[in-house]
C-alpha cells in the first residue's frame, strides 16, 4: 500500500516534470519574430581562445565591440569565450535548451551539417552584394550552403609544407628550389629516409583534412559532392591512397602515424623533415626556435590544392534578435575588425584588403597568398560523419590489411551507406 | 526470524487493503507517521527526479523520434532500433568495450589488492607509498593519457620502445597497431585506478581481526596460507563492491578512446560510449546515440544482476 502511493508520487512528478519541459518550448517559439525595425537589445556572441594570451583577446573583443557599438549603439553585447574542447557538444546543448548564444564560431564541417538541420540563419537578407565584395573567393565556399548564405568568414588558413633547413642541408638539397610535384617530394622523401630522418610527418588519428584529404584533392579527386556524387575510389583519389601507402611503407613518414594525433616531439627534435603547417606552425617555430625553416607553396599533381579551414561567425535560428545577432557578424568580418581579429590571432584575413596586416611578416605574407589554394574540407552535412570511416580504411590500409584500392573502395561503401541514412 | 514476521503480517495487510481509507486520509496517516523522513528526502528526491528519472525517461522516449535539436522532431518508429542490428560498428564497439572489461577488471583488483597489501605489510614510509600509489587517481586524466602516450609511442624513440630495444625487442606501433591499442588504454586505465582499488581493500584489510591471523600463527599457516585461507575470503564484499565498481567504469570507458586514439586503427579502440559520443555529438544523430545508451544501460543491468546473484549473496560472514 506504502509502496503503491510512493510510486503515485513519482508518476506525478515525472509527468509534471514532462509537461513543464514541453511547455517552455512552447513559450520560447513565440519570440521569434521582431519586427520593429530598430537593432537593440542584447546579443551573446561565444568565441574561443583564438591565441594563449587571454588579456589580449579580451581587448580584442573590446576594440571590435566598440567598433560595433559606433553603428547599433543600442545593442549590448556579451562575448563569451568557451574553450575549444567539447565546443560541438556545449553550443548544440544551449541551442537545444534555447539557451545558446546569438552569435558563435563555426568551422567548414559543422556549417552545412548545422544549417542542413536547420539550426543557422540565412544570412542573405542581410547581406547587400556589395557586402561580399572584399572577400577572398575561397573563403566564402564554405559559408554557403546550396546557395544560401550561413555565415561570414573571418579568418583562413592555407596548409603547406614547412621544411626543417637543418634536414634539407643533410640531404643535400638546396633550401631554396623547395619541392613542388609529388615526383621532386618523394625523391627527397627518400634521401630523406637514407639518411635516417622522416620525410613527413602525418597524425593519422586526427582530422582526414589534414592528412589524406589535401593529397586526394591535388591528385584531382574529391570525396563526396554536394550533391551526394562518392568519388572516393575514382581513379584519382586511389592515387592518393596509394601515395599514403607508400609514404608509410616506406617509412617516410614515422611508425604510429597510424593513429597519431600529433608528432610534434620528432619535428621540433629534428627528426622530421617537413611538416604540413600553417599560421600556428610559424609562432611555434619561431618560439622554439631550435632550427630555421622554409615555406614551400602547396604541392601540385594535377591539381595545386591543399587544406585550409574557414572561421566563420553565424547565427542560430533560434536567436532571440537575429537583426542584432546579423548585423554583428557582418561587422566582426569587415576590413578593419579583421584587421584588429587577425593581429592579434594570427591567421589570415577573409577580407583582401586586410591583408596587408601582414607587410612586414615575410612568413605569414608568403602563407597569406596561398589562400586561394585552399579548401576548407568536405562541405556536405555528413562531411562530419563519414571521416571515421575513411580513417578507418585508411588505417587498415597503412597496417597492410587491404590494398589502397580495396580501402578506397570500402570507404565509398561505407560512405554510401551512411548517406543513405536519414 | 524476519521471514516468519512478514508472512505473518501478510495475511491482515491483505484483508486490510480490500477496505481502503480514502486516499486522503492514507497520506495524512503517512505523513503524521514519517513527516521528517519525507521532509529530509524530498530535496534528494526532487534532484533525482530531475536529474536522473526524467532524463532516462525521455532518452528512451527519444529513441522513437527523429530527434532535431531545433524544430520539430519527427516520430519515427522503431527505425533507430532496427539500425542498430545492421550496424557493424555498433557491434565492434560491444565486443571492444567486453574485450576492454576483460583487460581491465582482473589486473586492476589484483593491482589494487598487492597494492593495499603491501601498504598493510607495515614497511617503512607507509604513508608516502600510499600517497604515490593514490597520484594517479586524482591526477586529471588528460594529464596522465599524455604521459601514457609519450610513453607508449610507436615509433622508435618511444619511452618504452626504447626499453624494449634493450632486451632485443622490435620497435612495437602500440597505440598504432589494432591488436595492441585497447591493451595498451586498458593499461593506461588499471594505472589510474588502481590506487582507488587499493583504497577499498585497504580498508577491508583493517576490518580483518587480527585474532585469526594469531590463531593461524599458532597453527603454524605460512603467510601464503593465511593469504588465501584468510585474507582473500574475508575480503567478499570488497571484492564484489569492487568488482561492480570496476564493472561497470570499464563498460563505461571513454576518455582513453577519446583522447589517445580516437576510437583507431579501424575502430578497435571504439569502445560503445565513445562510438555514441560520436553518434551523438560528431554526426549529430541523438535518437540512434539514446538506443546505443540503452543499450550499453542493458548491459550494465544484466552484468549486475549476475555478479550479484554469483557473488553477491552471501555477504553474511561478518
Amino acid at each position: 500500500m506504502k509502496k503503491k502511493s510512493l510510486w503515485f508520487i513519482v508518476l506525478l512528478f515525472t509527468f509534471s516534470i514532462f509537461i513543464a519541459g514541453c511547455s517552455d518550448d512552447e513559450k520560447t517559439t513565440s519570440k521569434e519574430s521582431k519586427e520593429d525595425g530598430k537593432v537593440d537589445g542584447e546579443i551573446t556572441v561565444w568565441v574561443h581562445p583564438y591565441t594563449s594570451d587571454a588579456k589580449k583577446e579580451e581587448d580584442m573583443w573590446k576594440e571590435i565591440v566598440a567598433n560595433y557599438n559606433k553603428d547599433f549603439p543600442d545593442v549590448k553585447v556579451n562575448i563569451e569565450t568557451i574553450p575549444w574542447a567539447n565546443r560541438d557538444q556545449k553550443v548544440l546543448t544551449a541551442l537545444a535548451a534555447n539557451n545558446g548564444p546569438d552569435v558563435f564560431y563555426a568551422i567548414p564541417d559543422q556549417m552545412p551539417q548545422y544549417a542542413d538541420a536547420g539550426m543557422l540563419l540565412e544570412l542573405d537578407p542581410y547581406l547587400k552584394d556589395s557586402d561580399l565584395d572584399g572577400f577572398v573567393e575561397s573563403s566564402l565556399v564554405s559559408t554557403t550552403w546550396k546557395g544560401k548564405k550561413y555565415g561570414l568568414p573571418i579568418l583562413q588558413e592555407a596548409y603547406t609544407f614547412f621544411y626543417n633547413l637543418d634536414v634539407v642541408k643533410a640531404i643535400g638539397e638546396d633550401p631554396s628550389k623547395l619541392p613542388t610535384t609529388w615526383e621532386e617530394f618523394e625523391a627527397w622523401a627518400a634521401k630523406a629516409k637514407e639518411k635516417d630522418f622522416y620525410a613527413l610527418s602525418y597524425a593519422g588519428g586526427g582530422s582526414m583534412n589534414g592528412t589524406i584529404y589535401p593529397w586526394i584533392w591535388q591528385a584531382g579527386g574529391d570525396v563526396v559532392t554536394e550533391d551526394n556524387k562518392v568519388l572516393i575510389n575514382s581513379a584519382d583519389s586511389v592515387k592518393a591512397f596509394e601515395m599514403v601507402n607508400n609514404l608509410y611503407k616506406n617509412k617516410y613518414i614515422p611508425e604510429d602515424s597510424i593513429t597519431a594525433s600529433n608528432q610534434n616531439e620528432l619535428w621540433f627534435g629534428g627528426k622530421i623533415m617537413a611538416v604540413l603547417g600553417s599560421g600556428i606552425d610559424i609562432t611555434m617555430l619561431q618560439k622554439e626556435g631550435k632550427f630555421d625553416f622554409a615555406i614551400a607553396p602547396p604541392l601540385k599533381d594535377k591539381k595545386q590544392l591543399t587544406y585550409g579551414t574557414t572561421g566563420m561567425f553565424v547565427v542560430p535560428s533560434n536567436s532571440d534578435n537575429p537583426d542584432a545577432a546579423a548585423e554583428f557578424v557582418k561587422a566582426v568580418t569587415n576590413t578593419d575588425n579583421q584587421r584588429i581579429f587577425n593581429t592579434v590571432t594570427q591567421y589570415i584575413p577573409t577580407q583582401e584588403a586586410a591583408k596587408d596586416i601582414f607587410a612586414s611578416n615575410e612568413y605569414m605574407n608568403q602563407l597569406s597568398g596561398y589562400t586561394q589554394y585552399a579548401l576548407p574540407g568536405v562541405i556536405h552535412p555528413k562531411g562530419r560523419a563519414i571521416m571515421p570511416f575513411i580513417q578507418a580504411e585508411v588505417q587498415s590500409m597503412m597496417a597492410g590489411e587491404k590494398t589502397p584500392k580495396e580501402a578506397a573502395d570500402a570507404a565509398a561503401k561505407k560512405i554510401e551507406a551512411e548517406l543513405a541514412k536519414p | 526470524m524476519d521471514k516468519v514476521i512478514e508472512k505473518n503480517t501478510k495475511v491482515p495487510l491483505l484483508h486490510e487493503q480490500k477496505v481502503k481509507a480514502p486516499l486522503l486520509k492514507r497520506i495524512k496517516d503517512e505523513w503524521k507517521k514519517n513527516a521528517l523522513v519525507y521532509i529530509i528526502l524530498i530535496p534528494i528526491l526532487i534532484h533525482f527526479l530531475i536529474f536522473q528519472v526524467f532524463p532516462f525517461v525521455y532518452s528512451f522516449f527519444l529513441t522513437f523520434l527523429h530527434y532535431r535539436i531545433i524544430g520539430t522532431s519527427e516520430f519515427v518508429g522503431l527505425q533507430n532500433w532496427k539500425q542498430l542490428f545492421q550496424d557493424e560498428i555498433a557491434w565492434k564497439s560491444i565486443w571492444n568495450t567486453i574485450l576492454f572489461s576483460f583487460y581491465y577488471i582482473v589486473p586492476t583488483m589484483a593491482i589494487g589488492l598487492i597494492l593495499a597489501l603491501v601498504i598493510k605489510s607495515g614497511i617503512r614510509f607507509t604513508k608516502f607509498f600510499k600517497g604515490i600509489f593514490f597520484l594517479p587517481v586524482v591526477t586529471s586524466f588528460v594529464v596522465v593519457a599524455g604521459i601514457w602516450e609519450w610513453l607508449f609511442s610507436g615509433t622508435e624513440s618511444g619511452f618504452i620502445n626504447y626499453l624494449l630495444s634493450f632486451l632485443g625487442i622490435d620497435t612495437q606501433l602500440f597505440l598504432s597497431d589494432s591488436s595492441q591499442a585497447l591493451i595498451v588504454l586498458a593499461g593506461l586505465s588499471i594505472f589510474k585506478v588502481s590506487g582507488s582499488t587499493m583504497i577499498y581493500y585497504f580498508a577491508g584489510l583493517q576490518s580483518i581481526p587480527k585474532d585469526m591471523y594469531e590463531a593461524a600463527k599458532i597453527d603454524g599457516a605460512s603467510a601464503f596460507k593465511q593469504f588465501w585461507m584468510i585474507t582473500f575470503p574475508l575480503l567478499k564484499p570488497i571484492h564484489f563492491y569492487v568488482l561492480i565498481i570496476t564493472t561497470i567504469g570499464s563498460f563505461q570507458i571513454f576518455d582513453s578512446a577519446f583522447l589517445l586514439t580516437n576510437g583507431g586503427p579501424n575502430f578497435s579502440t571504439s569502445t560503445i560510449v565513445y562510438y555514441l559520443y560520436t553518434i551523438g555529438f560528431t554526426n549529430l544523430n541523438f535518437s540512434y546515440a539514446a538506443v546505443l545508451s540503452y543499450v550499453l544501460f542493458v548491459i550494465i543491468l544484466i552484468v549486475s544482476l549476475i555478479q550479484r546473484k554469483y557473488f553477491g549473496n552471501d555477504q553474511s560472514i561478518y
